[in-house]
């Protein structure tokens, strides 16, 4: 579904990354781990539009998308969850779920907003408020939901544990996985927190220092102690 | 304490219309992040569109119509050939661009129209009603200010709070990377911002031109303001800004009442350097990053 | 040059003040053998480079916008002209009162508010600076409209300018070479005035009534009602000039008013010159203003100053060589190189280095140890510093102070002719001066060839800085200087490659 062939960026004469290949399979979890400054970033941004990359391609469901804006790229089906807290406290539950998929019809929407809720009740019930009274685990709850209101087919998360309870990363990760596996969803996931992400992902893929060392099933890499001690640092 | 109302009432209406002009500098700043000094030589420009427009038609609505859009139009113009070239450079950079502007839209007004102040009469009666057997200082002219200003200021709250468009607006305004990432077209915004400001201004420099006169170099002193009242709402805050553009109007109307008009920018001076020392990142702004 | 003087490091201080008193030398020279208009644009380019070498320091050095400098130039002419007209000895000292000592207490008023102004600034950032100097640079003039007994009110005051008995000789040329070079840094304009005390200590204060009334009475004594520049002189000065052209300068624009004050004082020169080569004509004038002098005392009117009875005038004075417009530009250049050496030492030391740390990054600056809020303080005081002396200079070559004189125009136009000359280079501020007095005349002349109608005329100057000002914050940041610096820059390393 979405498939990045031979994928080179730099900072000045800083090369973020060298020459990424890699597939993302629809209705999985594919999860990119690394140590800080591996380049996992800037893969996601890249994808999304957020960097330009120097040489290679971006392609999705077959379609040439390098380069693109990220207000194109989201509107084909791509949608990131950056790292941080990527929510508008400004503006309140409702409507920083709003601000995702503005382009759809107002009944596609309103699914949309309603499967939203149902995933995290706990939005629902403050939709109200402003974003600035949720908690760390919400407000990203509320940064996947707005992901989810573009209607994506490939949705990247861009470290979702960033700051929070094990407890809830274990319960939103597992819920996107469930996700993935109901709806289709291609799903990306970078993670520096590698036994975490790789407890739900099918494939993983180890980046360092902007190349792919390593790629094969979740389980396989989550096991293959040398490379936990030369990469994932545990 | 009968001259306490009649000096607030005095200030009602120019309080409105510099709330309208600090509407303007607030939307330009939460679009792109720049205070756009050269608002009121496009306000000052675009009423002496009105000017013509009136003396070739006699119209004052069509005069405001046409100055709404050519205010509009000016926004959208400075927009793309001055901010957006060089807003990436530096902030010192679009700082001096737009007094570039300032400069080039006064000067190019008093080649147009002369420098001499011209008169811009009020369309109604502009002497104040009587009541209760005296006269107070508030006439239909007046009236007619706060009815439009109130009109445009709902409009616009309906805009932003109510629909798709505003929404986009305020979260391009708040974080352009989200919003873009959710799809919206944050550069449509940015321009949106910046046509909408210019429509705001005109309004603003049609309403005032009947209160003082009309030359190029005569809205001046509201840009200061319009510039207090906007910092003191906090700068991003829409609802600061009329609230403290009336505030800033009203103030000034009782210190020109009990005083002398020629306090007023003293008044507006100190308003800003109190405002800066003891509550530097405004009364309704969420942000505190106005310092290095 | 820049880059050959800097290395010299060691000898800097002897480099800057030779490099201050060359152009003071050439300067001079020239102010002699020019004609009297051009030292009036040679006084006023001298002016307009003060003050812009305080924007320097602000803009370029420590990157701060403001356009507080137009007020601080009020500042510094005010207290010029209110001491000068005021004040018949130095308070507390009790020596006889001189133009030099108002130029200090122009300079150190400038001090003192540039502090004030730079506490505060020092807590803001960009847009807000902008704005609050913004409302300063519309707000300060205004207070002269408070005290219209003390300050002249909307009409402003108009001051006499001290003016030597017997012309600046070459012997002052010596003196004013070693104390300059003794003198380091400091207030630099003593130096200067040094030689001077007694060749306008009993100048005395005179008012525009006065010189009014003067010429009036020389009209009655010498019976010269026929001749048509008389007429024309007198003309000028009954329409009460000085508020008309204040309406014109508030109307139009900054450089209007420049173009309006050239032509007075051209006429002003011309009417002096017939009154020179006419010997009894300084008698006259005496006489006409102590008679004045006694009125005023009675009436109180609003030219205080006006009401010294001691004030003479030297009746053996005037050289017919010497005409005000030299004397003018003689001041204007001398405090130009003073504060031109003081700058380039500034900036060239440790102080310079500082203020580049904050602007370029200051929690990197913070870090070492250095106080970005002192920083951008000191910036502020030395920038207000020489804007109080070009305000005074500014007071002395228009022989006015009014609002009308330091509008918000003018310091838009000292942010024009940094922006166009270049914000970093104190050369780049020479430059801008030049444009800013070069352009309206050149213009002008455009004019005069075609046939423009005045309004624009008087406009296009300020409609053409307005241009220049986006065009070089769009494709040349640095101005002219940068941009020529980026071509050399360019040329060299492609000889070098090749």
């Amino acid at each position: 579904m979405l498939r990045i062939e031979g994928l080179s960026v730099s900072y000045g004469a800083v090369e973020a990354l060298k020459d990424v290949s890699l597939e993302v399979p629809p209705g999985r979890v594919t999860a990119v781990i690394g140590a800080n400054g591996a380049g996992k970033s800037t893969l996601m941004r890249t994808l999304a539009g957020l960097e330009k990359p120097k040489s290679g391609r971006v392609l999705f469901n077959e379609e040439d998308i390098t380069g693109g804006k990220p207000e194109d790229i989201v509107r084909k089906g791509i949608a990131l969850v950056p790292e941080g807290r990527s929510t508008i406290p400004d503006l309140t539950v409702e409507e920083n779920l709003k601000l995702g998929g503005m382009w759809r019809t107002h009944a596609q929407r309103g699914t949309s907003l309603t499967r939203v809720y149902s995933l995290f009740p706990v939005l629902g019930e403050r939709r109200h408020l402003g974003a600035d009274t949720l908690s760390g685990g919400e407000r990203q709850q509320l940064a996947i939901g707005r992901a989810l209101m573009t209607g994506p087919q490939a949705l990247l998360l861009d470290e979702p544990s960033l700051g929070l309870a094990p407890l809830i990363v274990t319960q939103i990760l597992e819920l996107v996985s469930q996700m993935a596996k109901d709806s289709g969803l291609a799903v990306l996931l970078v993670e520096q927190n590698a036994a975490t992400a790789l407890r739900v992902a099918k494939t993983g893929i180890v980046l360092n220092l902007g190349q792919i060392v390593k790629s094969g099933p979740a389980h396989d890499i989550a096991q293959d102690e040398e490379l936990r001690h030369a990469y994932l640092g545990y | 304490m009968i001259d306490f109302i009649d000096y607030l009432l005095g200030g009602v209406s120019s309080g409105a219309i510099i709330a309208l002009m600090a509407l303007a500098l607030v939307l330009v700043w939460r679009s792109t992040r720049v205070v756009n000094f050269a608002q009121i030589g496009q306000a000052m420009f675009t009423t002496y569109v009105a000017l013509t427009i009136r003396e070739l038609t006699g119209s004052w609505f069509l005069a405001l119509i046409v100055a709404m859009a050519a205010g509009l139009v000016l926004g959208v113009l400075v927009h793309f050939l001055v901010i957006r070239p060089v807003k990436r450079l530096d902030t010192s950079g679009a700082i001096i661009a737009t007094f570039g502007v300032l400069i080039a839209l006064e000067a190019l007004a008093a080649m147009v129209w002369g420098g001499d102040p011209e008169a811009f009469p009020p369309p109604i009666e502009n002497a104040g009603y009587e009541l209760f057997g005296r006269i107070w200082p508030f006439s239909p002219y007046d009236l007619l200010v706060l009815v439009s200003v109130v009109i445009l200021v709902l409009a616009l709250s309906v805009v932003f709070t109510r629909t798709n468009v505003g929404l986009a607006m305020r979260a391009s305004a708040f974080n352009p990377e989200v919003a873009r990432l959710s799809g919206v077209r944050v550069n449509r915004m940015l321009v949106l911002g910046w046509a909408i400001a210019g429509l705001v201004g005109a309004v603003a420099g049609v309403l005032v031109a009947p209160l003082s006169t009309l030359s190029p170099t005569s809205f001046d002193i509201f840009l200061v303001f319009a510039f207090t009242a906007a910092v003191i709402g906090g700068l991003d805050s829409l609802v600061g800004a009329v609230a403290f553009g009336i505030g800033t109007g009203l103030v000034i109307a009782l210190v020109s009442g009990y005083s002398d008009s020629s306090n007023a920018p003293l008044v507006a001076l100190a308003l800003l350097i109190l405002n800066l020392l003891f509550k530097p990142e405004g009364v309704f702004s969420h942000h505190k990053a106005r310092a290095v | 040059m820049d880059s050959i003087l800097q290395r010299f490091s060691g000898a800097r201080l002897g480099v800057n003040a030779a490099t201050a008193l060359v152009i003071w030398g050439l300067l001079t020279w020239l102010n002699q053998v020019i004609d009297p208009l051009m030292s009036y644009y040679l006084a006023t380019t001298a002016m307009y480079a003060t003050a812009m070498f305080g924007m320097t320091i602000l803009l370029g050095l420590s990157g701060q916008v403001s356009l507080g400098n137009g007020a601080l130039m009020a500042i510094g002419g005010y207290i010029f002209a209110v001491t000068s007209m005021n004040w018949q000895t130095v308070p507390l000292l009790g020596t006889p009162w001189n133009a030099v000592w108002s130029m200090v207490f122009a300079g150190v008023g400038g001090v003192v508010f540039g502090a004030a102004i730079g506490g505060i600034a020092a807590r803001l950032r960009g847009p807000y600076l902008a704005g609050l100097t913004l409302g300063i640079a519309v707000g300060v003039p205004a207070i002269a409209n408070r005290f219209p007994g003390l300050l002249g009110g909307e009409n402003g005051l108009m001051l006499q300018v001290p003016y030597p008995e017997g012309g600046y000789a070459s012997q002052d040329v010596g003196s004013e070479e070693e104390t300059e070079e003794s003198s380091e840094i400091g207030v630099g304009d003593e130096p200067v005035y040094e030689e001077l005390p007694d060749e306008f200590a009993d100048q005395g204060e005179q008012s525009g009534v006065d010189d009014m009334l003067t010429e009036d009475d020389f009209l009655s004594e010498d019976d010269m009602l026929t001749e048509d520049d008389f007429l024309s002189e007198d003309d000028m000065l009954t329409e009460d000039d000085f508020l008309s052209d204040e309406d014109f300068s508030t109307d139009e624009g900054f450089d209007t008013e420049l173009v309006e004050e050239d032509l007075l004082t051209d006429d002003d020169f011309l009417s002096e010159e017939d009154f020179t080569t006419d010997e009894g004509f300084e008698a006259s004038v005496d006489a006409g203003a102590e008679t004045q002098n006694g009125g005023d005392a009675g009436g109180g009117n609003e030219f205080v100053g006006g009401t010294d009875p001691a004030a003479e005038l030297d009746p053996a004075g005037l050289d017919s060589e010497f005409v005000i417009e030299q004397w003018q530009a003689s001041v204007a250049i001398a405090v130009a190189c003073v504060v031109g050496f003081v700058a380039l030492n500034l900036v060239r030391g440790r102080q310079g280095r500082v203020w580049e740390a904050v602007r370029d990054d200051p929690i990197a600056a913070a870090v070492s140890g250095i106080s970005p809020a002192g920083s951008k303080i000191s910036a502020f005081v030395v920038s207000s510093l020489f804007a109080a002396l070009a305000g005074a200079v500014f007071a002395q070559i228009l022989s006015y102070v009014g609002p009308g004189a330091f509008t918000l125009g003018l310091s838009l136009s000292l942010l024009v002719g940094v922006v166009l000359g270049g914000r970093n280079s104190f050369i780049g501020a020479i430059i801008g001066a030049v444009i800013l007095v070069w352009l309206p005349e050149f213009v002008l002349g455009l004019s005069a060839d075609r046939g423009w109608q005045d309004q624009i005329t008087n406009n296009a100057p300020n409609f053409i800085y307005g241009l220049l000002v986006v065009l070089v914050v769009l494709v040349a940041p640095g101005g002219i200087v940068g941009g020529i610096q980026g071509l050399v820059g360019r040329f060299r390393s492609d000889s070098r490659t090749g």
